[in-house]
């Protein structure tokens, strides 16, 4: 903890909303798993927290460590690229899946497979 | 004598480097030229070191191999070794050159020349052994070889079962000769051949003589076809007739003798060690000599008289006199060179007139007369007839004989069956010679015989003249090699013998006629009987082969079958019942001792126990699901490893976590893979019935026994104060021994390195077993159907149909494979820094080598197998070749180095662009286990992919109709 006591107060304040905003977000999110009632509205809740949960935690990494080391801590965007990149990856796959069910079941309601396949 | 130390280590080198050298061979010349170089090259050392070793040097070279152990490699050198060497040498000359006109050139050489001479240097290691470990290494080697050579034409059945019968017996005599090698050890505290030669008197009044003995004798009498194993010679002449030549009479078989001489200063002059040389020799001579006489085929005559004649030598060894030693070793060369010219001029009959049956052979002085005559030179030596070489070793035999004294009807017996056997052999010998050389010219051979090549014949010439030589002037052609031999056996003690044609009108000359007289009437009488017959008189019905068969199949058929009808195992679980039960009992008896005594655990930290609530949470789920619904089962297991890898992260040891985190991730995949060809739920099958419900309780009751037995180990182990271990030494070298600041690594890849190299090598081995397993597996007939859900959308969704087997469905995957192609670049970069700071930095080659594969498995479930294979060249096999090859080679270099295998050498330099560097050779070694890793991830994968992709035999793919 001895580190962190060398950050300016406002910067620690920021850090520390960041921080704390990004936990909630990824709670809510959490929450939003076990609430919802259709897999479709499902589905969405956690990309809360991947998306601007990790940007919260990510802006809140730079900065501090920014400050603390000499120069700017950039390395961590990477990871918020990364996970930019590959959070959709599963979440398409598993509401695809939902989806390929659903038509086969033959569940009203449902928009079409796919537009252009179809033909 | 340093001068002649150092060409000892080459010697025994040479036949292996020509064994490889001949295996590649270019295809212009012929490969017989290596094997006939390398015998003349190997007679030249011998010959340069022949006035040492005929004045009773020794030549010696030593090389610690295993220290702490006390196995050195050793060379010892002596008349014995020398004169068993120039037997190597010298018939392999004889039999490379025959060989060359006798195999046909279209046969697989290379195989046939790359084992002979793998064979000469196996029986030179017998030979030259100056330790009694490395003794049985090369004993082993040669069995192998052999196995090998009569398994030549592999094509043929009998040939099979002749290669294995002698692997098997030979093999079998090997491990007990190893057991009575390890006695010895221990007996005379050290395997050196000289300290146990040195300690006959210890070892003669050791309480463990006995069992020594026998196990040698084992291991000699099985080597040397001797009674009761001498079966497997006679069906090991399905080899091609040069390596029934060289190995099965004038070399391999007499390793067995050439082991009792070693061992006869040490081991010889007991009663125990007449009654069992002894017996075995006289059962064998007088056994061999009765059915050869019977025999039609005149490879099977060889291969009895071989039996014979070695039974001969082995009784004379057994009689524990000095002259016996003499006469033994004097037959010893006498045999093997009428012997292996009698087997050549039996393999150049069968190669001009196409049998080897001697009811269609006749009349062959005619028409091969100068094959004829060499080998009726051949055959009245191995009748004994005056003049030969023969003759004099009979004598030698008879004067034996008569030197017996253990007691009254003991010697009478041995004189008489001497006789008899004697008489037998030139029975034998006059039904072969008569049978193939005179009469009328047969015209029932399939071929019209002729003269063979003249290269044929000379290597069969020079050991008929040999035989003429041996038998005119005795005393001057072998009278020195045989009394250096005899004096490195015997030592100063060598008994009063000469070596005359001529000794004067004795007990012997009268044993000899009458031996020959018995043997001339027996043949005239019995001539038409045995031209008829087809069996062995007598004995037939009891044949020590038919009771080996029925030995195998008792231990491969009616033993398992029996052990299976009493413990019937039809069931896994019955299996997993039992051996779960064992341990768990085993491992209460030790757990009791702690169960008063266990610590309580200090502060709980609630972070990680909340965590590890989640993890158990997930694995008994996992267990719960386990039967029917695998997915979930699948998806649970996988939590409760990243409970593991979290767990890691939380105790601050990166490394495992990563590795763990990829181990998960790769394991999960495939098992995923293997899911697909599970057997379905058959719905209704399983009723809730008491019995059922019994068996559960049960089996949770097993398991929460072995489950808990497990984490109390761990719980105990952990709060147990640790020792002083090798840990700290660990921490505390790492930087400056090893050059690198992460211990997890530097141990891996420095410190415990060889463990290493021996984990990637079972890896690589179990990958490709995997491999050799999966690649004719076809999954069973009730998974064979589509997945029911794409089943559903047939004929309905055409979108819910692949393109071909093994692509991914078309509209599912768009995006995700787009997204995957644009990340792959940047996992397989990061792959290449986890190794690249791998010794410094949490990463390492292992970690590594799993991410590169990581994100080849996800390559290919974004786009599908075929489309990867046909993008990435990816040659699993390649890369553990290289990997393994070059992590050994980073071991080798360090010895190159004058350094112990695998040293690392670390330091720092400064590179251009990049600055500083510091660099450790364990990085190459670290590269090593990457390839490997990735390889064998790599090769399971695929052949886990490909399951999906391959139609099973027989079935036509009707699912997956072709989109047209």
């Amino acid at each position: 903890m001895n580190a962190l006591q060398q950050l300016p107060s406002w910067a620690a304040v920021l850090v520390a909303g960041l921080a704390l905003m990004s936990a909630v977000l990824a709670f809510s999110g959490s929450l939003g798993l076990l609430r919802f009632r259709a897999f479709y509205q499902r589905a969405h809740a956690p990309t809360l927290g991947t998306t601007a949960g990790v940007a919260c935690m990510v802006g809140a990494v730079v900065l501090c460590f920014s400050l603390l080391q000499d120069g700017l801590a950039v390395r961590a965007l990477l990871i918020g690229v990364l996970l930019l990149v590959t959070a959709p990856i599963g979440l398409l796959l598993v509401v695809r899946a939902a989806l390929a069910r659903d038509h086969l079941a033959g569940t009203p309601g449902i928009p079409p497979w796919d537009d252009d396949l179809e033909e | 004598m340093d001068w002649s130390h150092a060409p000892a280590v080459w010697l025994i080198l040479l036949p292996f480097v020509a064994s490889g050298l001949a295996a590649i061979w270019p295809r212009r010349w012929h490969p017989g030229y290596v094997m006939t170089g390398t015998g003349a090259l190997g007679l030249a050392v011998l010959g340069w070191w022949a006035p040492g070793l005929l004045d009773g040097e020794v030549v010696r070279w030593q090389h610690a191999w295993m220290p702490a152990l006390g196995l050195d490699f050793s060379l010892y050198i002596d008349g014995l070794a020398a004169l068993f060497a120039l037997l190597v040498f010298g018939i392999g000359i004889l039999v490379a050159i025959y060989a060359r006109y006798y195999m046909p050139a279209h046969y697989p050489l290379k195989r046939f020349y790359t084992l002979m001479l793998a064979f000469m240097g196996a029986m030179l290691g017998i030979v030259m052994a100056g330790n009694v470990i490395q003794l049985v290494f090369f004993w082993e080697l040669t069995s192998l070889v052999s196995f090998l050579l009569i398994g030549y034409w592999h094509q043929g059945e009998s040939a099979r079962d002749a290669a294995r019968t002698a692997l098997i017996v030979t093999g079998g005599g090997g491990l007990c000769l190893l057991g009575g090698a390890l006695l010895l050890g221990h007996i005379v505290g050290s395997y050196d051949l000289g300290a146990i030669l040195a300690s006959g008197d210890t070892i003669r009044n050791s309480p463990l003589y006995e069992v020594t003995l026998v196990l040698i004798l084992l291991g000699a009498l099985s080597k040397s076809a001797q009674f009761p194993f001498h079966f497997w010679l006679p069906q090991a002449m399905s080899a091609p007739t040069p390596v029934s030549a060289y190995l099965h009479s004038a070399t391999m078989v007499k390793a067995g003798v050439f082991l009792l001489l070693r061992f006869w200063p040490v081991l010889a002059g007991t009663d125990a060690w007449f009654w069992g040389v002894g017996t075995a020799g006289l059962v064998s001579l007088l056994l061999g000599a009765w059915i050869a006489t019977f025999q039609q085929d005149l490879k099977a005559i060889l291969a009895y008289s071989t039996i014979s004649h070695l039974g001969l030598i082995m009784m004379m060894v057994g009689f524990g006199s000095t002259l016996g030693v003499v006469a033994a070793l004097f037959h010893v060369i006498n045999h093997a060179t009428f012997k292996a010219s009698l087997f050549m001029a039996a393999g150049a009959i069968d190669h001009e007139a196409g049998t080897r049956d001697l009811r269609r052979l006749g009349g062959l002085r005619r028409l091969m007369p100068i094959t004829a005559t060499l080998a009726l030179i051949s055959g009245a030596a191995m009748a004994g007839v005056p003049l030969l070489n023969g003759f004099l070793s009979k004598e030698m035999f008879f004067a034996v004989t008569l030197g017996s004294d253990y007691g009254t009807w003991v010697d009478t017996g041995v004189v008489l069956f001497a006789v008899l056997a004697a008489g037998l052999s030139v029975a034998y010998s006059l039904r072969l010679l008569v049978g193939t050389f005179f009469g009328p010219v047969s015209l029932d051979s399939p071929r019209s015989p002729g003269e063979p090549p003249r290269w044929m014949r000379v290597p069969i010439a020079l050991l008929s003249l040999l035989c003429l030589l041996v038998g005119i002037l005795p005393a001057r052609v072998v009278g020195p090699v045989l009394h250096a031999a005899a004096a490195a056996v015997l030592g100063a003690e060598l008994p009063v013998y000469s070596l005359q044609l001529w000794h004067g009108f004795t007990w012997p000359l009268v044993m000899s006629i009458a031996a020959f007289a018995s043997g001339c009437v027996f043949y005239v009488v019995t001539r038409s009987y045995l031209a008829e017959r087809e069996a062995t008189a007598w004995i037939a019905p009891v044949s020590a082969r038919r009771v080996f068969e029925w030995v195998m199949v008792m231990l491969t058929e009616t033993l398992p079958r029996w052990q299976q009808a009493v413990f019937p195992a039809r069931h896994l679980q019955v299996q997993l019942r039992v051996l779960f039960g064992m341990a768990a009992g085993v491992a209460a008896l030790v757990l009791v001792q702690f169960a008063w005594q266990v610590p309580a655990p200090g502060r709980i930290d609630v972070g990680l126990a909340v965590l590890w609530l989640v993890g158990s949470g997930c694995a008994i789920g996992a267990a719960r699901q386990a039967k029917f619904h695998r997915m979930t089962a699948l998806m649970l297991s996988g939590g409760a490893g990243l409970a593991v890898a979290i767990t890691f992260v939380w105790l601050s040891a990166p490394d495992l976590a990563a590795t763990q985190l990829l181990v998960e991730s790769v394991t999960t995949v495939l098992l995923l893979l293997g899911l697909r060809w599970l057997p379905k739920r058959i719905p209704g099958l399983v009723r809730s019935s008491p019995r059922t419900r019994r068996r559960r309780l049960g089996d949770f009751l097993i398991a929460s026994v072995a489950g808990g037995g497990m984490g109390m180990l761990a719980y105990l182990a952990m709060l147990h104060p640790l020792p002083d271990a090798v840990s700290r030494f660990f921490i505390e070298n790492a930087l400056p021994g090893g050059g690198g600041r992460n211990v997890v690594n530097v141990i891996l890849v420095d410190f415990r390195s060889f463990d290493t190299l021996g984990e990637i090598t079972v890896l690589a081995i179990v990958a490709l077993s995997i491999y050799g397993v999966l690649r004719r597996f076809r999954p069973a007939n009730e998974s064979l159907g589509t997945p029911h859900l794409r089943l559903q959308a047939k004929g309905g969704d055409p979108a819910m149909r692949p393109a071909h087997p093994g692509a991914t469905l078309p509209g599912f995957m768009a995006v995700p494979a787009r997204l995957v192609l644009l990340v792959s670049p940047f996992a397989l970069l990061f792959a290449v820094h986890l190794l690249v700071r791998g010794h410094n930095l949490p990463g390492g080659g292992f970690v590594a080598g799993l991410a590169v594969t990581l994100v080849l498995i996800v390559l290919c479930m974004a786009r599908g197998v075929r489309w990867v294979e046909a993008r990435v060249r990816v040659a699993p096999l390649r890369w553990i070749a290289f990997g393994w090859l070059l992590a050994l080679a980073t071991g080798t270099g360090a010895m190159l180095l004058g350094r112990p295998f695998l040293t690392s050498w670390h330091g720092s330099g400064t590179l251009p662009v990049l600055g500083t560097w510091h660099f450790a050779s364990a990085l190459f070694f670290d590269l090593g286990v990457f390839a490997v890793v990735v390889g064998v991830a790599t090769l399971i994968l695929i052949a886990l992919a490909h399951q999906s992709v391959r139609a099973p035999i027989g079935v036509v793919r009707h699912d997956d109709t072709e989109p047209t």
